[in-house]
């Protein structure tokens, strides 16, 4: 009854969501054409618990036909990407009116995904969206999949959130977003989208994970063996953390965690709501039943910067709230063990005003893994979601980039072209430069 | 503690503060009073000697300080199968346990946990349990008859590593119980081998063996298959392993094998297992080898041995032969292969260049360290292959024109896809072959002497001017060019 409609914009939100659905249908048992597996005795192990155990209706709608239709919009402002969608694997998964995509891209331009190309596709989006809520019995609220970095990504999404709010006030939005890598630039203008759009969604959000390409990268290159990741071994990655935050939603258990729960437990201050992922453990196929996983384990790596999912170092920063979600096989006495350790094992610093530090849920269903995919199946997992002020770093270096680009006003006319004033830029800086010293201000003691 | 003393005492594996041991002795060690223990530690710096006692030796161990003596009462025999999966998974019922949240804290910071009550109940509902984890739970035997069937006997996965099971006798009397068991996982014990046979039917369902660590042989691997006729995947890492005899009857099902971090073994081995015939992956990373051959497959050719393997992993070994993966290139159904940390591939800085050579190396290969070959990325290899070693196939005799080709055995052994790619893209040009310099500017200037014939006192000019001779321009710049320095000179 608690029905999450999930949006994925541009190239990034579209081939995550792609990997996303694909996940949740080999957890759910439901076949390429949206037929759950019957319970038969040579099926997929997991096809016999889920069914009795799921309330997979908060994320699919199932249709008379007895076919299960994932309450999701894919949206694109050029078609190459979704025409990928259209004709893949999961074609006959999605209703042809969810895929929808325009015919002039965005260019890597905030401006024409806001402005010029964006209006353009933003009613045919919403009604949609209008539709698909109709569906629900009780809409809780959104999950937005897309970059920072490309035009579609930060401008389209910057528009559709603003009328979002306008029609839904009250529902939830939370946000998956694709942060640029510090290392591996795919845009030059980047940093002048990621400026732009945190400013214009930052008030429309409640919550955004962040997730950066370079971190995944380096852990498929050093942990799972891949010698060049391409973006689908990236996205397999990051959707074993997108699992494990929705898992709850999707599986009866004894914990149920609302968005609305994610939001008070990780957001102190409206604006402070960027925390950081990590996910433990990650195996190569290759080394299946090499190494043994207990919860204490587990929970260790996660305090590793080596396993989160985006460039940052925790131990520069102080912890506001952490949420610790574990998958499998795992019993509560080994949670509080390990937590116990976690203390004496690192510095885990937390604010002086943050009163609950941890907050722990179990989901007793086992992480599914894609078949020929890099990752081994384990018993057990967990995605730990912090809020740490250290991820202030990886702001400080998108503001950086951005004043050198913008001191010399390079490429800003083909924003100004668009449409966009100066004026826009100097806010949204201004904006992020208040939300740097926010967070400096709330990792200070009294 | 009645029984320490019997002599069935010996032999079995016991647990001291967390260190794993196998009783050796039982008995009374003069002058020190009461009963004594010896045991032979799992790590051989534990112990404080090697089994001897002021000059009585009282038993073996293999290392100088691998044994101790120890009281009985000290020592953790274990428990049974049942005892350990209700202690893991059974809320006990006890009023502090009843609580709707357990308070745990973490500095002066509590943990606030939510809904773990609820969970435990449900984890109590031992027969609905598939997949249960005891690892380092010291589970010694099976426990009372008829028990673990009677309470769990749903149980498809069980992950028994590390724990203190002495023989395979009691991993029988488990399993017995378990009659829908796909998946066991025994590493980190050492077991002993029953005398007699396994009743048929107990691994009847077991797909996948782990025994990684546990000191097998192969020899006692080949008895373990013959209980599993539908065994697909056996996990078999460090445990210095040398494969003694061919599989006839057993392993016949098997499609994974892994064999990583067995230093003993080497090329002459593998032909022992070369004639599985479903196997599709195997693994042999960190043992140590440097080369394979296939002997009875020519220059060329495929090979009978490993009919089905799709999938290599060779990674952190010796290979340091560009022949390795001609001989990989026999294999007939190869698809994908995994060799990173190889001296051969360590010493490459660009590494693109050993992945193309690999690539044109193997042809069917789809897949190379986890990156799938596009086609496009197979051709720019095979194309770059085919021209990189282009001189050294016309010195060993190769020849544009078919009947005049001959080449070398010794070509051919090293280059044995040479002649495929000449049919795929045809032979390699003249021009194609011809070594380029680096495109510098300097590299591209003609050097131009100009001498004035009338005037012989006029020394020669020496002019370096940009070789246009093949460009569209043709010779036209080099002549408005001599015309200006001439008529300058002219109208001095």
């Amino acid at each position: 009854q608690r029905e999450c409609l999930s949006i994925h914009i541009g190239q990034a939100g579209i081939q995550i969501g792609d990997a996303c659905w694909e996940l949740y249908c080999l957890e759910h048992g439901i076949q390429p054409n949206g037929v759950v597996l019957d319970s038969q005795q040579d099926q997929l192990e997991n096809a016999k618990m889920e069914h009795t155990n799921a309330s997979f209706d908060t994320f699919f709608c199932e249709t008379r036909a007895g076919k299960h239709v994932p309450r999701a919009l894919f949206v694109d402002l050029e078609p190459t990407v979704i025409d990928g969608i259209r004709t893949g694997q999961h074609r006959s998964l999605f209703h042809p009116e969810q895929l929808l995509s325009g015919k002039e891209d965005a260019a890597n331009n905030y401006a024409r995904g806001r402005y010029s190309v964006g209006s353009k596709v933003i009613d045919l989006v919403l009604e949609r969206t209008r539709k698909l809520a109709e569906q629900c019995g009780g809409l809780q609220g959104f999950l937005i999949f897309r970059s920072f970095g490309g035009g579609t990504g930060s401008g389209f999404t910057s528009l559709l959130m603003e009328r979002l709010t306008g029609e839904y006030s009250r529902k939830t939005k939370l946000e998956f977003s694709v942060y640029p890598a510090p290392r591996i630039s795919t845009a030059v203008v980047e940093p002048y989208n990621c400026v732009l759009t945190t400013h214009s969604t930052t008030e429309h959000t409640d919550c955004t994970f962040i997730v950066d390409n370079e971190a995944i990268y380096d852990i498929c290159q050093r942990k799972l063996g891949v010698e060049r990741p391409s973006y689908a071994s990236i996205n397999r990655l990051m959707v074993q953390a997108v699992s494990s935050i929705t898992a709850s939603l999707r599986f009866e258990g004894p914990l149920n965690v609302d968005l609305i729960e994610f939001q008070t437990n990780l957001v102190p201050y409206p604006r402070i709501h960027f925390p950081t992922t990590a996910f433990a453990p990650i195996v190569s196929a290759d080394k299946a039943y090499r190494e043994q996983f207990s919860v204490s384990d587990i929970t260790t790596a996660c305090f590793e910067s080596s396993n989160q999912l985006v460039k940052c170092d925790p131990r520069l920063g102080k912890y506001m709230a952490c949420c610790l979600l574990y998958r499998g096989d795992v019993v509560p006495k080994e949670v509080n063990a390990a937590i116990a350790a976690t203390k004496s094992r690192h510095s885990v610093q937390f604010v002086d005003w943050c009163p609950t530090g941890f907050k722990v849920g179990i989901n007793n269903q086992p992480p599914t893994v894609m078949p020929d995919g890099d990752l081994a199946k384990v018993h057990r997992a967990v995605c730990m979601l912090s809020n740490t002020t250290a991820i202030v770093e990886a702001w400080a270096r998108l503001d950086h980039k951005f004043d050198l680009m913008y001191a010399k006003r390079a490429f800003l006319h083909w924003y100004l072209r668009e449409g966009m004033e100066e004026a826009e830029f100097l806010e949204a800086r201004e904006d992020l430069a208040a939300l740097e010293r926010d967070y400096e201000e709330v990792g200070q003691s009294f | 503690m009645s029984d320490t003393l019997t002599p069935d005492v010996i032999g079995r594996r016991v647990e001291v503060n967390g260190e794993h041991a196998t009783v050796r002795f039982a008995g009374v060690v003069p002058p020190v009073a009461g009963p004594w223990l010896g045991v032979e530690w799992d790590n051989p710096e534990r112990g404080k000697h090697d089994g001897s006692h002021e000059g009585t030796v009282y038993f073996k161990c293999r290392h100088p300080t691998g044994g101790s003596f120890i009281r009985p009462n000290k020592v953790n025999f274990g428990t049974d199968f049942l005892t350990a999966i209700k202690n893991r998974y059974v809320l006990e019922d006890g009023p502090e346990e009843d609580r709707k949240e357990q308070i745990v804290t973490l500095g002066n910071k509590p943990v606030e946990t939510v809904g773990f009550d609820s969970l435990m109940k449900q984890q109590s509902q031992l027969s609905k349990l598939q997949e249960v984890s005891l690892r380092n739970c010291a589970v010694s035997c099976a426990g009372e008859k008829g028990g673990v069937a009677e309470a769990c006997p749903n149980i498809r996965r069980v992950d028994l590593s590390k724990n203190l099971l002495s023989s395979w006798d009691e991993v029988i009397h488990i399993a017995d119980q378990l009659r829908h068991l796909e998946v066991l996982n025994l590493s980190e014990n050492k077991l002993k081998f029953p005398s007699g046979s396994a009743l048929t039917g107990t691994f009847s369902a077991l797909k996948v063996l782990v025994l990684n660590q546990t000191g097998i042989t192969w020899a006692e691997v080949l008895r373990c298959a013959a209980w599993c006729p539908g065994l697909e995947e056996l996990y078999l890492e460090s445990n210095n392993i040398v494969i003694s005899e061919r599989p006839t009857d057993v392993l016949q099902t098997v499609k994974l094998l892994d064999l990583s971090s067995n230093q003993l073994i080497d090329e002459n081995q593998l032909y022992l297992i070369a004639h599985l015939p479903r196997l599709e992956q195997l693994i042999l990373s960190d043992v140590g080898i440097s080369s394979i051959h296939f002997p009875d497959a020519g220059i060329g050719c495929k090979t009978s041995m490993f009919p089905s393997l799709q999938y290599l992993v060779v990674n952190d070994n010796q290979i340091s032969q560009w022949s390795f993966f001609n001989e990989l290139d026999k294999l007939p159904s190869l698809r994908a292969l995994s060799c990173l940390r190889n001296p051969l591939t360590k010493e490459d800085k660009a590494a693109n260049m050993t992945r193309q050579l690999i690539i044109a190396s193997i042809g069917q290969l789809k897949t190379l360290n986890k990156c799938e070959i596009l086609p496009k990325e197979r051709r720019t290899a095979e194309l770059d292959y085919r021209k990189a070693f282009g001189n050294e196939w016309k010195q060993a005799g190769g020849h544009q024109d078919p009947d005049k080709n001959r080449l070398s055995e010794e070509f051919l052994r090293a280059h044995p896809r040479y002649q495929f790619l000449c049919l795929k893209y045809g032979v390699p040009e003249d021009w194609e072959l011809k070594t380029q310099q680096p495109f510098m500017l300097k590299n591209q200037l003609l050097t131009l002497k100009i001498k004035y014939p009338d005037q012989l006192d006029q020394k020669v000019l020496e002019k370096q001017l940009p070789d246009t001779s093949n460009q569209l321009m043709g010779m036209s710049p080099l002549w408005s060019i001599c015309s200006r320095i001439l008529s300058s000179d002219l109208l001095r």
